[in-house]
């Protein structure tokens, strides 16, 4: 016997219905131990491991039921959850054995024939079922009690209204005063599950059963403690005093060994405080916040993962949790690549003057690693930076240029993109540096790049002594262009006509490169703008040159921030897939049930004014193909990269013409439906908001980085800076 | 919040064991295993694949049911662990270290062959801690052994017995398990000897730049302990020095009521292997007295990096040249283990260093040859020297060159470094006492402390 043990290998062969079947019956007769009948069994689990399909020996493996040895007992119940859905004509011969096992004087036996039954959802099975779960929910073992009420779940799932008209959902109910912590918390995770579907009965928690669950949290099992302080959610405080108690008693779980146990706690902190008065109270959760998310990123690198998903989420509500530990999130070379890219993110979040200096020396430090796609970030992190934080500008520039001048084929082009954006942001200020980058012309291969460069010889053509030079060599293969690349090439030419509108070269020049657009392109976008400036030109070259280098609107960064609402609604989901993707779930999950703050006397008023309340419909879901690293939201928008050509075109003013200043209704009418079409979208990321859907700018608020572009500041809410509290 | 099961894939991807999948379809755990093994196949690095896949599927009326696939690396087979719903990943992957814990606990090491071999085991442990559902029944060890017998055990009862178990269905099933009111502890233990052994393992985890400042240094702790006592110990553990412990987490059996109240552990431990506690180490001074000298600097609340290298590193078409200088700051301990790990790029090709040094300051035994050693391994590319043994204050050369296909090579900014210590601690805790009280006899204990250092440095 024990020499069987640890080959058990060999029993994963091929082995066929028939074969087994004879083994089986040649085992009922003189099997010493059961031996034979467990030897054959294992077999038969073993080919079931591997996907064959052994339904055949239904009536055979049935027949062991009756033999009084546990493990038996095991693998043929096993059997039965394999196999037991597919049989209902055969299911009413395992009854009989059923009903014995539950009223077994072995706990163990008691609680696996619930089990088992409740995986067989036939209405045979199931009626069964509900007459002995009525006891078994009563039972006097703690271990069945908690069985049986997980066994309510799926009796519920099968047949909701046979569940309720059973009354089991009351005596879950009840469960929920046991004495025992596992009982408790086994009953809280059935309620729940039952509470979050659709046709399931509402589950909402009152004060006392909240102290209650909160009594029986020290002395449950780590999974245990999960469920309870999850449906903690469920409970709404009337008064701002409720919820700080209740705070008090759930940060003691923030020492927790088991992440998803911190994690949780940290949901319920975050959810109370939306029902907190007291400011200090506040800042004091805030403070006790930040050491166990910190602790969480000694796990391995997927609890890393998705502890700085989260914490990305929570430092924009909270700003005070992680304020001065930037540190912590200094990439090491090692790690994977879905780390490294999580920690930049919320390093430019946590950066500001004080810690400017080294955030943008570990950037810099990053910009020469080996690993290419992290490169990028970087050197886009460190324009990024130098727009945020004004002070930084200065150094920020200074790196980029450095890290231009090491002419590697991937950073030069990132820097130009970047560098484009801080002209825009510091008008006057840094244009002394585009000889420099001119130099590199010939480095730009890739369209964002060539036409950020572009945008910048076109724009500052009247400091570039050879623009019109540089603008001829660029226009060489303009035909073959992608449309983003001619756009920028038309504007800039344009550009450059109004400057230096006395030069041969440079009428030659617009002239060919209207005529080209005009004539020889089929993209419309490309042909209609041609055909606009051409006739703008041709009316008023005056007037023309006053609209193409109208004065930009100064951007910032501030709207890359989520509203204020959807954070709080999403926060809600800490620690769930929503908060991976930052998409609230019922977007993407079917029958998840939406989350909202709910109002009472005690939510505080801000929280209030920004709340979005829960919409009961749900929408059908509709197939869509997916982009990028997140689900698809049922909703759709357009994905954010690539970037939409369109938006390339930066010299139209975003503020209408007067009327009185356009000489011919002809061109104002043009004007105007240029407005419709490609306007002022420039530097927004090309995302039409939907007017009823505060989450349609969510992905502009995370994660991609062509989406984390700096935006006008008129779109952003005022002038909010990172460090502004958002507590009221 | 429930998972919806698990797979277990062997290294070239196939499935060894599955948990039941009861409540999806059966091309469910199908999907999600190709979406992994199409995600690894299409990595460059293996440990660059997202840990959480996203894995559209359909039901059986095609509409989409979108689910997400975490995975984790265990010794050479993949757990999978599909989720769907407004599930926590995080709750997903503390099931699975829970999992890999318990597997450890049963077969010693997890293979794909142990897994094999003792696939019935595997199946009841699937079976005992996870219900059809994905709700995690029974996780602590100490409980399970009493449902499932770990294969040890099995054979010895089952060579032992003469005849099946006639009343209760197995011998050592029944009336045990779950009798303890301790969820996480058995009852009636009994042991001849009655000890516990507390082992403290602190890891500084740094980054220094390459001026030697160091960027970000922690110190990350833990009371690995192992108890064998009988009857149901409760035990009290205080320290001289319990302010160096920060940011804790506990073990489930610690009463966190006491120790936010006067900084003593007081718990009943689980029989066997646990960690009691989690911590990080933030020295409060300016002069953290890990080595005594603390160099100016280095701010209070970074913990001192016991060893300094200097770093010539020349990168030239085809190759470079490296000089290494590592000296160790401890001043009376000798470092273990130390290797320094260099990168030298995808194209790399080879390298051939000359080692040299063991000079040292104080006294010491004499470094054997064959201590230090260096080696390329052409698969990742890495550049690797060993020094076995590192006296203090020594000091050790590595001189050498590399060669690469690319004309222009990036080796790796950074050397990593690790090394260990005995008998040693970042943060010089030390336990005070051990009290026990609700059984009558007197434990035998011990307090082990054991450094191991993970210092990334930047040329």
């Amino acid at each position: 016997m024990s020499g069987q043990h640890g080959q058990d290998a060999k029993f994963f062969q091929r082995g066929k219905i028939e074969e087994f079947r004879t083994e089986l019956q040649a085992a009922e007769a003189k099997d010493k131990k059961f031996l034979k009948r467990k030897i054959v069994l294992k077999k038969i689990v073993a080919n079931i491991t591997m996907g064959n399909d052994m339904s055949p020996l239904f009536t055979d493996v049935v027949q062991c039921l009756g033999t009084p040895l546990l493990e038996i007992k095991k693998m043929v119940y096993l059997f039965l959850v394999s196999y037991g859905r597919s049989k209902p004509d055969q299911i009413h011969l395992v009854i009989p054995s059923f009903l014995q096992d539950c009223n077994d004087r072995n706990p163990l036996i008691r609680a696996l024939a619930i089990r088992t039954m409740s995986y067989i959802p036939i209405p045979v099975v199931t009626e069964s079922l509900s007459d002995q779960l009525r006891h078994c929910l009563k039972d006097r073992d703690p271990y069945v009690r908690k069985t049986a009420a997980i066994c309510v779940v799926k009796v519920y799932t099968a047949e909701p209204r046979r569940a309720e008209k059973n009354g089991f959902v009351e005596l879950l109910r009840d469960l929920m005063l046991d004495p025992n912590a596992t009982v408790v918390s086994n009953a809280v995770a059935a309620l729940s599950e039952i509470g979050d579907r659709h046709d399931g009965v509402i589950f909402k928690l009152n004060l006392t059963i909240a102290n209650k669950l909160l009594t029986a949290l020290g002395e449950s099992s780590e999974w245990g403690q999960i469920y309870i302080l999850d449906c903690l959610l469920r409970y709404v405080p009337e008064q701002h005093e409720d919820a700080e108690q209740m705070a008090e008693r759930v940060i003691i779980q923030l020492q927790h060994a088991n992440s998803a146990v911190v994690l949780t706690a940290i949901k319920v902190l975050l959810y109370l405080m939306n029902y907190m008065g007291d400011r200090q109270t506040i800042d004091y959760i805030c403070k006790k916040m930040g050491p166990p998310s910190v602790t969480l990123l000694s796990s391995g690198p997927e609890v890393q993962y998705v502890a700085l998903r989260n914490i990305l989420l929570i430092i924009q509500r909270r700003p005070a949790v992680l304020k001065n530990d930037v540190k912590v999130f200094f990439c090491k070379y090692n790690d994977p690549i879905y780390v490294k890219l999580a920690k930049l993110e919320i390093m430019y979040r946590l950066a500001r003057e004080e810690n400017a200096k080294e955030v943008l020396a570990e950037l810099y430090e990053y910009a020469t690693e080996v690993d290419i796609d992290f490169v990028r970030k970087a050197v886009r992190s460190i324009g990024r930076l130098a727009i945020k934080v004004e002070p930084a500008a200065d150094s920020c520039i200074k790196t980029l240029l450095g890290l231009i001048e090491t002419k590697v084929s991937y950073v030069v082009p990132e820097a130009i993109i970047v560098i484009k954006d801080i002209f825009r942001r510091y008008p006057g200020k840094y244009e002394g540096i585009i000889p420099t980058l001119c130099e590199h012309l010939d480095a730009l291969e890739e369209p964002e790049a060539k036409a950020a460069m572009i945008w910048i010889v076109g724009q500052f053509a009247d400091k570039i002594d050879n623009a019109d030079e540089l603008l001829d060599d660029l226009l060489y293969t303009f035909k073959e262009d992608p449309v983003e690349v001619q756009l920028a090439l038309l504007t800039a030419a344009v550009k450059l006509f109004v400057y230096k509108s006395q030069s041969d070269a440079t009428k030659e020049l617009v002239h060919k490169v209207l005529k080209w657009a005009t004539e020889e392109v089929d993209n419309p976008d490309l042909r209609d703008r041609g055909f606009m400036y051409w006739r703008l030109l041709a009316i008023n070259p005056a007037i023309a040159g006053e609209i193409v280098l109208a004065e930009k609107p100064a951007i910032t960064t501030d709207s890359d921030r989520m509203d204020r609402g959807a954070l709080d609604q999403l926060l809600l989901h800490t620690g769930t897939l929503g908060s991976i993707y930052h998409k609230n779930p019922e977007t993407f999950i079917r029958n998840a049930a939406g989350k909202a703050l709910i109002d009472s006397p005690a939510l505080n008023a801000h929280s209030r004014a920004v709340r979005i309340p829960l919409s009961r419909n749900v929408t059908e879901p509709t197939t869509v193909t997916v982009a990028g690293p997140g689900p698809p939201e049922t909703h759709t928008q357009k994905p954010s990269p690539p970037p939409i050509p369109v938006d390339i075109d930066t010299s139209k003013p975003p503020p209408p013409i007067p009327t009185e200043s356009s000489p011919s209704s002809e061109s104002k009418d043009l004007l105007e439906m240029d407005e419709t079409t490609s306007p002022d979208i420039d530097d927004d990321d090309a995302v039409p908001s939907m007017a009823n859907d505060p989450y349609s700018n969510i992905d502009g608020a995370f994660g991609n980085y062509m989406a984390d572009e700096p935006q006008p500041m008129a779109a952003g809410k005022g002038s909010r800076r990172d460090l502004d509290d958002l507590l009221f | 919040m429930a998972i919806d099961g698990i797979i277990i894939l062997d290294n070239s991807g196939r499935p060894i064991i599955q948990s039941g999948f009861r409540s999806c379809s059966p091309a469910y755990p199908l999907l999600h295993i190709d979406a992994l093994n199409n995600a690894l196949a299409k990595s460059t690095r293996v440990g660059d694949v997202d840990p959480i896949i996203y894995v559209p599927t359909y039901d059986g009326r095609d509409a989409l049911l979108p689910s997400a696939c975490c995975h984790i690396l265990c010794g050479d087979i993949r757990i999978v662990c599909p989720v769907s719903g407004e599930v926590d990943p995080l709750f997903a992957f503390a099931f699975l270290q829970g999992f890999v814990e318990i597997l450890q606990e049963y077969f010693g090491t997890v293979s794909a062959a142990t897994l094999k071999d003792n696939f019935d085991v595997v199946y009841q442990l699937l079976e005992e801690t996870l219900d059809s559902g994905g709700h995690p029944l029974t996780t602590s060890t100490n409980a399970l052994r009493d449902i499932v017998l770990p294969p040890s055990l099995i054979s010895k009862l089952l060579a032992n017995l003469s005849t099946p178990g006639a009343g209760g269905m197995s011998p050592a099933t029944g009336a045990g398990a779950f009798a303890s009111p301790i969820p996480w502890r058995k009852a009636g233990l009994r042991y001849n000897n009655n000890d516990i052994y507390f082992d403290v393992v602190e890891e500084l985890r740094a980054v220094v730049n390459k001026n030697g400042t160091p960027l970000s240094s922690n110190v990350w702790g833990k009371i690995e302990t192992n108890a064998k006592l009988s009857g149901t110990p409760d035990l009290l553990l205080t320290f001289t020095n319990p302010q160096v412990l920060t940011d804790c987490a506990f073990h489930p059996c610690v009463r966190l009521q006491r120790w936010t109240r006067d900084k003593s552990l007081s718990f009943v431990p689980p029989d066997g292997h646990f960690i009691l506690l989690d911590y990080r180490y933030v020295p409060s001074g300016p002069a953290s007295a890990v080595t005594g000298s603390g160099t100016p600097g280095v701010r209070g609340e970074l913990v001192h990096v016991p060893i300094v290298l200097k770093s010539l590193i020349e990168v030239n078409e085809f190759g470079g040249t490296l000089d290494l200088t590592l000296t160790s700051r401890l001043a009376s301990r000798a470092m273990e283990n130390l290797s320094a790990e260099l990168y030298l790029g995808e194209e790399a090709t080879g390298a051939s260093c000359m080692t040299s040094g063991g000079q040292w300051g104080g006294g010491g035994a004499k470094s054997l040859p064959g201590d230090v050693s260096w080696r390329f391994d052409s698969k990742k590319k890495v550049l690797r020297w060993e020094i076995q043994n590192m006296p203090s204050s020594s000091t050790f050369h590595l001189r050498g060159s590399f060669t690469s296909g690319a004309k222009n090579p990036r080796p790796a900014r950074a050397l990593r470094i690790r090394f260990e210590i005995h008998q040693h601690s970042f943060s010089a805790l030390k336990v005070d006492q051990l009290r026990l009280t609700g059984e009558g006899y007197k434990p035998y204990k011990g307090v082990r402390g054991r450094c191991v250092g993970d210092v990334e440095w930047r040329w």
